[in-house]
């Protein structure tokens, strides 16, 4: 019954516990000494900028973490946090004022970066000043399709944010009941249960009925969905389509990338997205009845009640679930392949600066994404006890003491996940929804369409017919 | 003496007014500053032929009726009770009253995690019993039930705290001379409780009512509209269309039609009252 409210409680204490962990002196030597003199970091000392940002776990270790940076530049920065549905209206409305009420802005690529990229500084300005402290080790640090897919609009020049988190779906399953029954279920389904690369989404689906059926006492279910008439249930559907070789939009891992204002044509009336719609009709079938209740959070937490032996959720649950009752009980794969292949939906976002905002407070919001972005406080972040995410940078990833801690026991949970995450980032296996400007209404139709497919009340033909209509309506295709 | 605030509050509720009008007649942008096109009746034209919004108001009006006549009923009947009581009344008003307390979005947390399906203490009630075994709020037609429930969980005191008021105007000797000429419970309650509490009734449906109408917190907690757009009521659709779609035009359009439903709710019910008053 315990629920994810660990990292909430431990935030009110977060900014001792953060500071413990890396001393203010000592992250200032290592920026100081990877990036640029200490005149270009006090170069807007005395400035004080406004960071907006959903209330995710890399925010919550960054803000533990502030007085190291205003140590380091003599900026004061104010976070704001909130849920994303919130902080979408408060940007487009300080977008609409022509204002700067933020000068730091958490931009989703699909609600923020795709609708008002013309609000954000186009990156490039700073980058390529000498004045200002170089980006740690380059932009080409960056995990290439998130610097791509959380950066830039259209074109592979302008780059309007950084990467910031990377939360991707992928498969969590308890290892240690896929182990105890392995070779039960190898005689029964007549395959090797074990996730791997090879495994497809008609084995996960075997794999969901035989727990369903009751061959396994520890769960009720085999497998559980964040499948609520809600944003949830498009990314669970979507791993699915991509995997099936179906698309919302011709070209869709392109406009996925780098976005696009002219989608064209939905393609949802695909025989692949047909076939990958009638298949997840079929999946939720089998699945735990509670799941067309559950977003990512109802899902995680029945997981860790034991409801069911395996889900495709987001890989930062990871932390919250390595501290519950379940630790070194579940493992972490790349979501099953489809006829075209396995597709992982990233969800990741870049952080970026209000062109609405004074020079002075650019320079200063620019100084806070470089070291918000940096190797050193993404290690700071991935230590931290009050949150932290997981890197969006390789050479993170690529330090000795990060590697150590992917196999257990380790003091970086969402770590236990690192080698399934880099290759779920790979170009062949990322996920990307359509990052275009009406995508929030899109969303919406194929989440609602979808309901009512689960709720029995459409067949997937018609299900994809009807949000084909909807969305061909809304783009103007 | 009273110009200054006068035109205050001119200035702000009727300077918005006139803006949403107005807007409602426009495309409006936010990128590089509010920026108005005038696009004619195009969103009034929407308002009337989308089918989405049609689907809208009738779950509402099934909403609007299910909570204000529960909450009517059950209030009242509350009340009658609590009246009747010789001893002990104010506790148990006090306790009645403790759900108007708790803020709709509580409640609406509070009706998610009870009814769970995985470990929710109504959801195990319902399925141990027999009486309910599926997904509650995952539901068609049980996540209506209850988020139904839910409001009239929360706002029935209310009614039956108005009500109870009101039952202190009742005349005693009128009552007690019905007693004395053998009258029963039920033809006092009839003929002499209701008629005299029958204007405490109506401002109590004109309160409920208009808070029914403009209803939003615990659906938007508990299904945000789902499944299957089942619990998808009008403001739900208003908060998608302006503060998700930004398609600030059309909410205004939208939203102008709630105020004018609102309107003659509240001047059907104000005509009953003023039509009850001359009689009495």
């Amino acid at each position: 019954m315990t629920q994810f409210k660990r990292r909430d409680i431990l935030k009110g204490i977060g900014g001792l516990a953060g500071l413990s962990l890396m001393g203010a002196g000592s992250l200032r030597t290592a920026l100081a000494q990877g990036m640029a003199s200490d005149e270009a970091w006090k170069q807007a000392s005395g400035t004080t900028i406004q960071f907006i940002s959903e209330n995710t776990p890399p925010t919550t270790a960054i803000a533990a973490n502030l007085a190291s940076f205003q140590e380091l530049t003599g900026i004061t920065v104010n976070i704001t946090e909130m849920q994303l549905g919130a902080l979408v209206q408060k940007v487009a409305l300080d977008f609409g004022a022509g204002r700067s009420s933020f000068d730091v802005i958490y931009a989703d690529p699909y609600q923020v970066l795709a609708p008002y990229h013309r609000g954000l500084v186009d990156l490039n300005r700073f980058i390529n000043d000498d004045q200002q402290p170089v980006v740690p080790k380059g932009i080409e640090d960056f995990i290439p399709t998130q610097l791509a897919a959380a950066g830039r609009f259209e074109d592979r020049e302008s780059l309007y944010t950084l990467p910031y988190d990377c939360p991707t779906m992928i498969w969590i399953y308890r290892r240690d009941l896929f182990e105890k029954y392995r070779d039960q279920m190898r005689q029964d389904l007549g395959f090797d249960p074990m996730p791997s690369d090879s495994t497809t989404w008609e084995q996960y689906y075997q794999i969901a009925e035989w727990f369903s059926n009751g061959n396994a006492s520890e769960v009720k279910y085999g497998t559980g969905h964040q499948a609520q008439q809600y944003d949830s249930l498009m990314c669970d559907f979507s791993n699915v389509l991509f995997a099936y070789g179906g698309d919302y939009f011709a070209n869709g891992q392109q406009v996925g990338l780098l976005g696009t204002d002219a989608p064209g044509a939905c393609q949802l009336t695909s025989d692949a997205a047909l076939e990958a719609a009638r298949f997840y009709q079929n999946l939720l079938k089998v699945a735990h009845p509670g799941s067309t209740s559950w977003d990512w959070t109802g899902v995680a937490n029945a997981f860790q009640n034991g409801e069911f032996a395996m889900m495709p959720e987001w890989h930062e649950f990871a932390g919250s679930l390595e501290s519950s009752d379940l630790q070194g009980k579940i493992g972490y794969a790349p979501l099953p392949k489809g006829p075209a292949r396995s597709s992982n939906l990233w969800g990741g976002t870049g952080i970026g600066i209000n062109a609405n905002a004074s020079a002075e407070k650019q320079k200063a919001a620019w100084l806070f994404l470089v070291w918000a972005t940096s190797p050193q406080t993404q290690l700071m972040g991935l230590k931290s006890t009050v949150g932290g995410g997981t890197p969006t940078r390789q050479s993170v990833y690529d330090m000795p003491e990060v590697k150590a801690a992917s196999t257990p026991p380790t003091d970086m949970p969402n770590m236990l996940t690192a080698d399934t995450m880099l290759t779920a980032w790979q170009d062949d296996y990322i996920g990307l929804r359509p990052k275009i400007a009406q995508w929030n209404e899109v969303d919406t139709v194929i989440f609602t369409e979808l309901s009512k497919m689960l709720a029995g009340q459409m067949s997937p033909e018609e299900t994809m017919q009807s949000a084909k209509q909807r969305i061909d309506r809304i783009v103007g295709a | 003496m009273m110009s200054p605030a006068l035109f205050l509050l001119a200035l702000i509720t009727l300077v918005p007014f006139f803006s949403i009008i107005w807007m409602s007649f426009n495309d409006v942008s936010l990128m590089g500053g509010l920026a108005f096109e005038f696009s004619g009746l195009d969103n009034w034209q929407r308002v009337f032929t989308d089918p989405d919004i049609r689907s809208s108001w009738l779950i509402s009006l099934v909403y609007f009726l299910a909570t204000v006549g529960l909450e009517m009923v059950i209030g009242t009947v509350m009340a009658l009770l609590v009246y009747s009581l010789t001893r002990g009344s104010n506790i148990i008003i006090s306790l009645l009253l403790i759900p108007m307390f708790i803020a709709p979005v509580i409640v609406g947390l509070l009706g998610r995690f009870m009814l769970d399906p995985s470990h929710g203490l109504y959801a195990w009630m319902l399925n141990e019993s027999g009486l309910f075994d599926g997904n509650i709020l995952g539901s068609v037609g049980s996540a209506m039930v209850a988020v139904i429930l839910m409001d009239v969980w929360e706002w029935t005191p209310l009614v039956a705290l108005i009500v109870l008021a009101g039952l202190t105007s009742v005349p005693e000797d009128v009552l007690e001379a019905a007693e004395m000429d053998g009258a029963r419970y039920g033809q006092k309650l009839l003929y002499i409780i209701l008629p005299s509490i029958s204007n405490i009734l109506l401002v109590a449906l004109l309160i409920r009512a208009m808070d029914a109408i403009r209803f939003f917190a615990i659906i938007f907690i508990t299904t945000n509209g789902g499944p299957a757009d089942s619990t998808k009521i009008i403001p739900i659709r208003l908060y998608d269309i302006a503060f998700r779609f930004f398609d600030l035009g059309y909410a205004a359009a939208v939203g102008i039609t709630m105020l004018v439903f609102s309107i003659m709710v509240a001047t059907a019910f104000t005509k009953l009252l003023k039509r009850q008053e001359k009689a009495s």
